[in-house]
């Protein structure tokens, strides 16, 4: 028998229960329902709201600094690289037997066993054993596996050449800033971007796959090789005459392209630190000023031609001196040479000559052509740091007649030792003068963007500059005592000997020589300048003529530039060459 | 005996409130024991999924500044002075222009047109998926007509 409450009761729950179990129902259904939305593609502010309240608590973002573009020479020889030094440091708290450890670590890291014992049984949580060790010290240390070791990867730049290129390169301070050369110019190309990365504290979120991003890769225009045999020259030719610096730069005339730019002094940028004198990290190439002497009569004879104010034909009475703007302008050895035609100007390098021909040129159309050449503006070289050199022209303050005449032999005019050879090159190249680069590719993955050679203008025509190579080529072939000469090549070139001025004038017995030159003539390659500072022998015809000389010897080996003959006669047929090695 | 059994199951019309309602409470237990387990297993999976995925992270990372670090070390070996000095070493001597003979080849051409055969077609590539239910039954269905492509590519080609 069921009493009546007890049946109410089932009563109620039986007819409530569909109620209640049709809600429950429902709540799940809408609950499924809402999870299989979560599925579909949300709007996007929904997304965006409900991933920021997600990473709200949840996430860090971390900075990560990309890997600095590699710089390889034109044949792909790594000039600077990135690897890793380590900080090691200790968590004291975490060591068992200190005396162990400190014994240990002492003999890897090569300090005093005492103080990595006093560091080890500090009071403090962490502490600091050396600063950068290189990774070999870090891989002995990992060997050691002792618990508690801390080692945190430092980024360094590397420059396995060493000293090499040096100041073409430039170095990267600690601070990841690249500073002078390629280094400094192209900073933002090679350093890449900061890249950032999502750290997620949710253990069942996947970790972003990101890459750490790379600077872009640098191929130079430099020859590794071209480079060592300039260096190697250049520091022998110093240790011989005593020189006090110098530099040797190695174009290549067609497109402008930088093989060689070495300079003395010079500096290791693996250890810049270590420099004595910060004007060591400076590239003399392309920002030392300095008067070039008779290098620059072949640039204003070159004007004059193309000016049309003189023919190939031309001639002069030469009396040993010309009173001209006030001052005495007087030969090299002065003597007076008579009659003397424009190749024979050069040849004998005549400052009497030159001035002439500059007066018969006038300030107006000199200058014009000198401007023409690139002197006072830089060249726009793809290095941090250029000099403009300096051309007073007339108006400025320090301008004057004078000026004027003695710029036509280089003296009262200022060029750096690139601007000088930029110029002449354009000699070499039918007159067209091409811009000076060191890059020739950009690397980005696997992307390669080549850098086009671009024309600084055109100085003179085709014309006159074959006939001012004619007459660079009698300088070598009659004027240098054969100094300069290779069998088998046809080379054109010029000397200069330039005074060094002083506060009250020019030092007596010191100069600054230079060689530019280019072979071969017909067909240039390479054309080559050469400077020493202060060497023993006073004359450019004596010091750098044979250093040329020694230099393009090494060259056309390396270059493998045949002789005149084999070269024509594979013009004639379209062929190439085959080099055996006796 | 059996068939008054069945009987009385399919007659019966009414079900102990109680045992209703336990049956029900069991049933969604079970369900949500079910949508537990296979919540936490995908957890589980991605979890680990992404602790060997952050490990490999690692990895590469290391092997990449360990490739840089290789790197440097091999151009330390390849300088020009260390090369100079292995080379008289081995008793190689720096070539003089008196050492160099040019010999001219008639009629080659080291300019002329090479013809390279061409490489083989790349592979398609893989589709892009969104991680999503639709792009996951689009990834599934792609999979499947896939298999049939290769199944019925395979008996034809018996």
């Amino acid at each position: 028998m069921q009493l009546r409450g007890e049946y109410n009761q089932q009563d109620v729950v039986r007819r409530r229960m569909p109620f209640v179990i049709g809600v429950m129902l429902a709540l799940t259904g809408l609950l499924f329902l809402r999870l299989a939305s979560f599925q579909f593609p949300l709007p996007p502010e929904v997304q965006s709201y409900l991933e920021s309240l997600r990473d709200a608590g949840y996430r860090q973002t971390l900075e990560l600094a990309a890997d600095r573009g590699i710089i390889y020479d034109r044949n792909g020889e790594p000039m600077a690289v990135n690897s890793l030094d380590y900080m090691i440091g200790i968590s004291p708290n975490l060591i068992a037997d200190p005396r162990q450890v400190a014994t240990q670590l002492a003999s890897a890291l090569g300090v005093n066993e005492l103080e990595v014992y006093e560091a080890i049984t500090s009071d403090v949580l962490w502490v600091q054993l050396a600063p950068r060790v290189s990774s070999s010290v870090r891989q002995q240390i990992a060997a050691l596996d002792i618990t508690g070791v801390t080692m945190t990867p430092i980024p360094r730049r590397g420059y396995p050449q060493g000293p090499l290129a040096a100041q073409v390169i430039g170095f990267v301070s600690g601070d990841l800033q690249g500073y002078y050369g390629v280094e400094g110019y192209y900073q933002d190309q090679l350093a890449g971007q900061v890249r950032e990365r999502e750290i997620s504290n949710i253990p069942f979120d996947l970790p972003e796959i990101t890459t750490v991003g790379h600077g872009r890769d640098i191929v130079l225009t430099i020859d590794r090789d071209a480079q060592f045999i300039a260096e190697n020259e250049l520091l022998r030719s110093i240790q011989e005459t005593g020189a006090t610096g110098g530099t040797i730069i190695i174009m290549n005339p067609r497109d402008g392209e930088i093989l060689a730019m070495a300079s003395y002094p010079t500096f290791d940028p693996n250890a810049y630190y270590n420099i004595e004198d910060e004007r060591q990290l400076i590239n003399p190439a392309i920002s030392e000023n300095y008067e070039p002497g008779s290098v620059m009569k072949v640039i204003t004879v070159a004007s004059a031609l193309d000016r049309g104010v003189i023919t190939p034909d031309f001639t002069y009475v030469d009396q040993a001196s010309l009173n001209i703007a006030g001052i005495n302008v007087e030969n090299w050895d002065d003597q007076s040479h008579g009659v003397v035609d424009v190749t024979q100007l050069l040849v004998q390098s005549l400052n009497v000559g030159a001035a002439t021909v500059a007066q018969e040129m006038g300030t107006t159309a000199f200058y014009d052509e000198f401007d023409d050449f690139g002197f006072g503006r830089r060249t726009g070289i793809d290095l941090q740091g250029e000099e403009s050199g300096l051309m007073p022209v007339p108006g400025d303050p320090n301008w004057s007649e004078a000026n004027f005449i003695t710029s036509s032999f280089g003296q009262g005019i200022s060029v750096t030792p690139l601007q000088m050879l930029t110029a002449v090159s354009a000699i070499a190249n039918d007159g067209l003068m091409m811009q000076p680069h060191v890059v020739r590719q950009f690397v980005d993955g696997d992307q390669v963007i080549n850098a086009q050679p671009s024309a600084l203008g055109r100085p003179i025509s085709a014309e006159v500059a074959n006939e001012v190579t004619q007459m660079m080529i009698a300088v070598v072939e009659q004027g240098l005592d054969n100094q300069a000469r290779l069998p088998g090549y046809t080379i054109a070139g010029k000397t200069g000997t330039a005074q060094i001025p002083n506060a009250i004038g020019y030092e007596p017995d010191a100069s600054i020589t230079t060689f530019v030159g280019f072979l071969p003539a017909d067909a240039p390659q390479i054309s080559i300048l050469i400077k020493l500072d202060r060497p023993r022998g006073y004359w450019a015809s004596q010091v750098v003529a044979p250093i040329f000389r020694r230099l393009v010897e090494r060259l056309v080996i390396l270059m493998e530039i045949p002789t005149d003959d084999v070269r024509l006669a594979l013009d004639a047929q379209g062929g190439s060459v085959l080099n055996i090695q006796r | 005996m059996s068939q008054t059994w069945i009987r009385h199951a399919l007659y019966r019309r009414t079900m102990n409130p109680r045992r209703q309602a336990a049956s029900l409470a069991i049933l969604g237990m079970f369900v949500a024991i079910f949508i537990g387990a296979l919540y936490l297993s995908q957890s589980s999976a991605t979890s680990t999924l992404g602790r060997q995925l952050g490990e490999l992270i690692e990895e590469r990372d290391q092997l990449q500044q360990f490739n840089e670090q290789l790197r440097a070390e091999i151009a330390g070996y390849r300088t020009v002075e260390r090369l100079l000095r292995r080379a008289q070493e081995l008793g190689f001597v720096q070539a003089s222009s008196d050492d160099i003979e040019y010999i001219v080849i008639d009629g080659y051409d080291p300019n002329r047109t090479i013809s390279v055969v061409p490489l083989e077609a790349e592979e398609a590539p893989l589709p892009a998926y969104e991680e999503s239910f639709t792009g996951w039954l689009q990834q599934q269905w792609d999979l499947l007509t896939g298999q049939i492509d290769q199944f019925s590519n395979r008996e034809v080609r018996r």
